[in-house]
């Protein structure tokens, strides 16, 4: 069936609204890190200031070790989304398929994980940090954030295999297929759009995180994106410029993720799968 | 094909997994090594590390390492790592936190390095010394600086100001005189006189002029802060608002700074660190001038002065402490100090070198000392930084006009007085102890017996079915190994007096915590408030972000464009782009009014002023920063659901209406519902966006939710016990909801079953 134009015009409408939205704060970011004297604000509203320079985004490449926070980030959020997609993927069709004792109670312990505010967490978790000696080490910050993304991960899986119907299993058992073949061949490629999310997600969770990475990561040359950008502000002197252009820099890899796995999340693939 | 993937990817990781544990104990040095936190600004950290490299060379047996944090986090980072038996050999920052960290017993005395000749090098004042505890007759060196000085004075720009004011008449005359409307649209293109509205710091100068300080003349820390000087100060900063129109509506740090910076402003009052900035700025032609003289009581306006240097872990074995030690003494040396004056235009904590030619010959450094002269000295004591809690919210009400200075000056004095007795707050531990450990062992057992089936029926089921346990099993570790520790641990604090006085040695003292949550009259107001802000924030989360899916969903041009353009909020750290919003709320500069008055015609709205709509501020910031995530969950949902059904639907003769409601929404539903649920969680526990939008709670503390209130509890006034209980609350209350939700909805629930 067509669209009509008037429901196009309003679709078009309403995403151009939107992504003015989206775009303009950032934009003003860009403007701050173009602007020479590290200013946050501005007297103006034109994006790009008068005598504007590039010097900023030189500086993180010569003179700061952008590169190796880069490096850092890239690492630990990989081993994050592949941990957190792999445990998240199972545990979620457990909690999906199977009727279980203590199911119910798991899935709310889960949920529970994420009602403490995180301040009050931070000293213990800094305690149980340094007596097991993950000062300074990639892999305390790995078991926090794949525990943090977890709970959102499980769920989101579950609620992605409930969305399938348990019917396509039972056919794959007719057809002589065992249980883990049946989730690896059938049901995993129906979820990949709960994967992709899952796999965002997880990745977001340690690109962006930095509270609980101050605590872990004491070594300049073991920090994050975020800790790093994070070293450029002080109260009142914060470098500006290069807060703002460092902060765009780490939003590319994220978009750049985002456009490679889009494609399962908004391709014509329909769940129907059985006809077309 | 499949399993020999599946293979791959978990030798992947098992080889990552490696080669973050060789990271973790890489490093071997035979060097002993001390660690310094400090927060020297970017210009200073250049020059410190050079001097870092010279030490190393000339102590080859020891190896610094430095590492900047921010002045918060470095005082918070340093409880907290002293908490856990660790941290930094040395501290550098100014002197005012030294009687936080003493009172939690966690600065070491230094005076064993330091004789009473090598003391006596340094300029009065400098070295701080506090009385040891244990034997008031002592008094312990707790800081060794290497400059002097944090001190405010006046910057102006020669373009418009020849010769700086020597009295606030001239002041106010010269400010006025630079006061200009050029195109007369009743918006200032210049201001006579900018500063920093947020921070009371700020109006110290003002209270020395006028003959008032903080605290009274007892020589004791009781605060005095409701005096007919003060008020008369108030007067007068009031006045170059309504009266003279000189300085703008409002005005934070950086508001101030980029006026003064573009030329838009004609004076600022600013500090030590900030003058070798306007002094490179090419588009000014700025310079020093000691604050003025104030007319009416013919007294100078005296910023306060502080020392800035090293503290010593109190927690450090001899060795360390020795050569932490050398490096102080490295650090503050004349040699060292010369070299920082030189560069920085800082001055120095040695006597000897504040009577340096050089100091002189600097107009800068001259205007810089002739301002120290007439500072006056920051109290360490831990009561300041009450005085300075109490006084912003009426010093920031009495700059937004919402109240008089009189008013302004007896808030301040009642909420000092209130928040020193909070910080000062001492208790004994419960002598009944056993009690609760009596109470925690039978909620186990009670926990047991209610669970008695699961707990039995679990092997055997096990057995019967193992691999969905199998699945869930590692999943739940990883989780559990963080939550379980931090958890009890919290259980613990809550029923604890851990605070101020009782740091290292708290003990239990029962529900009193809890019994305080429910009784300060604040809670259920902010209370009320954070659910106003989860409710509204999920809300326009889930609308527009269904919105905006379903709109992308299907055929249409330009998706990929839009796509990425929509998740830019989301992509893009927070940490930048509330502090834009923040921007973009500005009274005069801002996007948002510029853009309502050109399209709709209103009146500016003072955004980030009053109460009501700095809260709305907030949530429009953490609504567009959160649409782009239930965008993305909605767009993977949307593709679970079959043609078939819209097909279906359609030959029933259903609108498209009818089709969202009875075919999208419900197949939506269990992949929405942990968003939502989730998102709710997240958002009644998120800090930061209140926090960076509202500068921790402005104005006056009114845009507080629960948890940013934890927060100012815990790190304003270390109420840990305090903090610890009213955490307790939130999670029992969010866990409530959930639970309650979750069987409403029955979210858990397949929608084929």
């Amino acid at each position: 069936m067509k669209e009509s134009i008037l429901t196009t015009l309003s679709r078009h409408l309403l995403l151009i609204l939107f992504a003015a939205i989206s775009i303009y704060p950032v934009l003003t970011v860009v403007s701050i890190s173009l602007r020479p004297g590290d200013q946050l604000q501005s007297t103006d509203l034109s994006i790009i200031p008068p005598n504007w320079t590039l010097n900023a985004y030189r500086e993180l490449f010569t003179e700061q070790p952008f590169l190796r926070w880069l490096g850092n980030s890239l690492l630990v959020s990989t081993l994050v989304t592949l941990t957190g997609v792999v445990l998240a993927s199972i545990a979620g069709y457990a909690l999906s398929r199977f009727k279980f004792i203590g199911r119910q109670a798991t899935m709310l312990a889960i949920l529970t994980t994420q009602m403490f505010p995180a301040t009050m967490l931070l000293l213990p978790l800094y305690i149980l940090i340094a007596k097991l000696h993950l000062v300074d080490t990639f892999l305390g910050l790995l078991v926090f954030y794949v525990s943090t993304a977890l709970p959102f991960c499980i769920w989101q899986m579950k609620g992605f295999y409930d969305t399938i119907p348990p019917s396509l299993e039972e056919a794959a058992h007719i057809d002589g297929c065992g249980r883990a073949s049946a989730f690896w061949l059938i049901i995993l490629p129906i979820a990949v759009p709960g994967l992709v999310i899952t796999a965002l997600f997880s990745f977001m969770t340690a690109w962006s995180e930095y509270i609980v990475a101050a605590q872990v990561l004491q070594d300049r040359d073991m920090f994050t994106l975020p800790l790093g950008i994070k070293s450029f502000q002080a109260s009142m002197s914060t470098q500006w410029a290069l807060y703002a252009a460092a902060s765009l820099l780490v939003s590319v890899p994220v978009v750049i993720v985002f456009l490679g796995l889009s494609r399962y999340l908004v391709s014509g693939m329909t769940l129907g799968a059985v006809k077309e | 094909m499949g399993s020999q993937s599946c293979g791959r990817l978990i030798l992947v990781t098992i080889l990552a997994l490696g080669c973050l544990c060789h990271v973790g104990c890489g490093r071997s040095d035979s060097r002993r090594t001390i660690t310094l936190w400090h927060q020297m600004v970017p210009r200073d950290r250049v020059m410190l590390n050079r001097l870092v490299e010279e030490f190393e060379a000339s102590h080859p047996e020891i190896d610094v390492r430095t590492l900047y944090k921010e002045t918060e986090e470095l005082r918070s980072g340093f409880q907290t790592a002293a908490l856990a038996g660790i941290g930094p050999e040395l501290v550098y920052g100014p002197s005012d936190v030294l009687g936080t960290f003493h009172a939690m017993g966690i600065v070491g005395d230094m005076s064993p390095w330091l004789s009473a000749n090598e003391a006596s090098e340094f300029v009065d004042g400098a070295l701080t010394y506090l009385p040891d505890p244990h034997d008031p007759q002592r008094r312990l060196l707790l800081q060794v600086p290497d400059r002097f000085g944090n001190h405010l004075a006046l910057v102006y720009n020669r373009n418009f100001i020849s010769q700086p004011p020597t009295t606030t008449e001239e002041m106010v005359e010269l400010a006025v005189a630079n006061t200009i409307d050029s195109n007369g649209d009743g918006r200032q293109d210049r201001y006579g006189l900018v500063w920093n509205f947020v921070e009371p710091f700020f109006a110290i100068p003002f209270l020395t002029g006028y003959g008032a300080w903080v605290f009274d003349d007892s020589g004791k820390p009781i605060p005095a802060l409701d005096t007919p000087q003060s008020v008369a100060a108030y007067e007068f900063i009031l006045s170059l608002q309504s009266e003279h129109g000189v300085v703008p509506r409002n005005c934070d740090y950086e508001t101030a700074d980029s006026l003064f910076k573009s030329g838009k402003a004609a004076m600022i009052i600013n500090g030590d660190w900030s003058w070798t900035d306007y002094l490179e700025t090419d588009e000014i032609d700025a310079a020093v001038a000691p604050l003025p003289v104030v007319s009416a009581t013919g007294k100078p306006m005296a910023p306060m002065v502080s020392p800035k240097g090293f503290s010593l872990n109190a927690l450090v074995d001899a060795q360390a402490a020795e050569d932490a030690m050398q490096f102080v003494k490295f650090m503050t040396s004349e040699t060292s100090q010369r070299k920082f004056m030189e560069e920085v235009r800082i001055l120095p904590s040695r006597k000897k070198l504040l009577d340096d030619p050089l100091i002189q010959e600097d107009r800068t450094l001259a205007a810089s000392k002739a301002q120290l002269d007439r500072g006056r000295i920051m109290p360490v004591d831990v009561e300041l930084r009450a005085v300075w809690d109490a006084m912003r919210p009426p010093y920031q009400s009495l700059l937004g006009g919402s109240t008089s200075p009189a008013k302004a000056a007896r808030r301040m004095q009642h909420n000092a007085l209130a928040s020193i007795d909070i910080i000062q707050q001492q208790s004994a531990g419960t002598r009944h102890l056993w009690l609760w450990q009596l109470a925690g062992l039978a909620l186990c057992g009670a926990v047991i017996v209610w669970q008695r089936e699961s707990i039995l029926g679990f092997m055997p089921d096990f057995r019967r079915q193992p691999f969905p346990y199998l699945l869930i099993v590692p999943a739940i570790v990883v989780m559990l190994a963080t939550v379980v520790f931090p958890f009890f641990y919290n259980v613990v604090l809550s029923l604890s007096n851990m605070s101020l006085r009782n740091f290292q040695e708290w003990s239990i003292v029962g529900l009193r915590n809890y019994v305080d949550v429910f009784t300060e009259a604040k809670f259920f107001g902010v209370l009320l408030k954070t659910l106003v802000w989860t409710l509204v924030n999920v809300f326009f989360h889930v609308t527009i972000g269904v919105a905006l899916a379903i709109a992308l969903n299907g055929p249409i041009r330009g998706k990929a464009v839009y796509r990425v353009l929509l998740i830019i909020p989301w992509a893009v750290p927070a940490y930048i782009t509330a502090l834009t919003w923040r921007s973009m709320f500005h009274y005069d500069y801002g996007a948002v009014n510029l853009i309502l008055g050109k399209f709709l015609g209103l009146a500016p709205l003072n955004w980030l002023g009053e109460p009501g709509l700095a809260f709305t501020a907030c949530i429009v910031a953490n609504v567009w920063l959160g649409f782009p995530f239930m965008m993305v969950i909605a767009l993977g949902g949307l593709q679970g659901i079959p043609q078939e059904l819209y097909e279906a639907a359609r030959i029933d003769g259903a609108n498209r209406w009818e089709q969202f409601r009875n075919v999208t929404l419900p197949l939506l539903k269990p992949v929405l519902a942990p968003a939502v649920v989730l998102g709710g969680i997240w958002t009644f526990n998120n800090l930061n966006v209140i926090w960076l939008v509202s500068n921790g709670g402005e104005p006056a503390d009114q845009t507080h939710i629960l948890v940013s209130y934890v927060y100012k509890a815990v790190f304003s006034f270390y109420r840990y016990g305090y903090g610890a209980a009213l955490s307790m609350v939130i999670f029992f209350m969010l866990l409530g909801v959930s639970v309650y939700s979750l069987q409403r909805t029955r979210a858990t629930e397949s929608v084929y079953v």
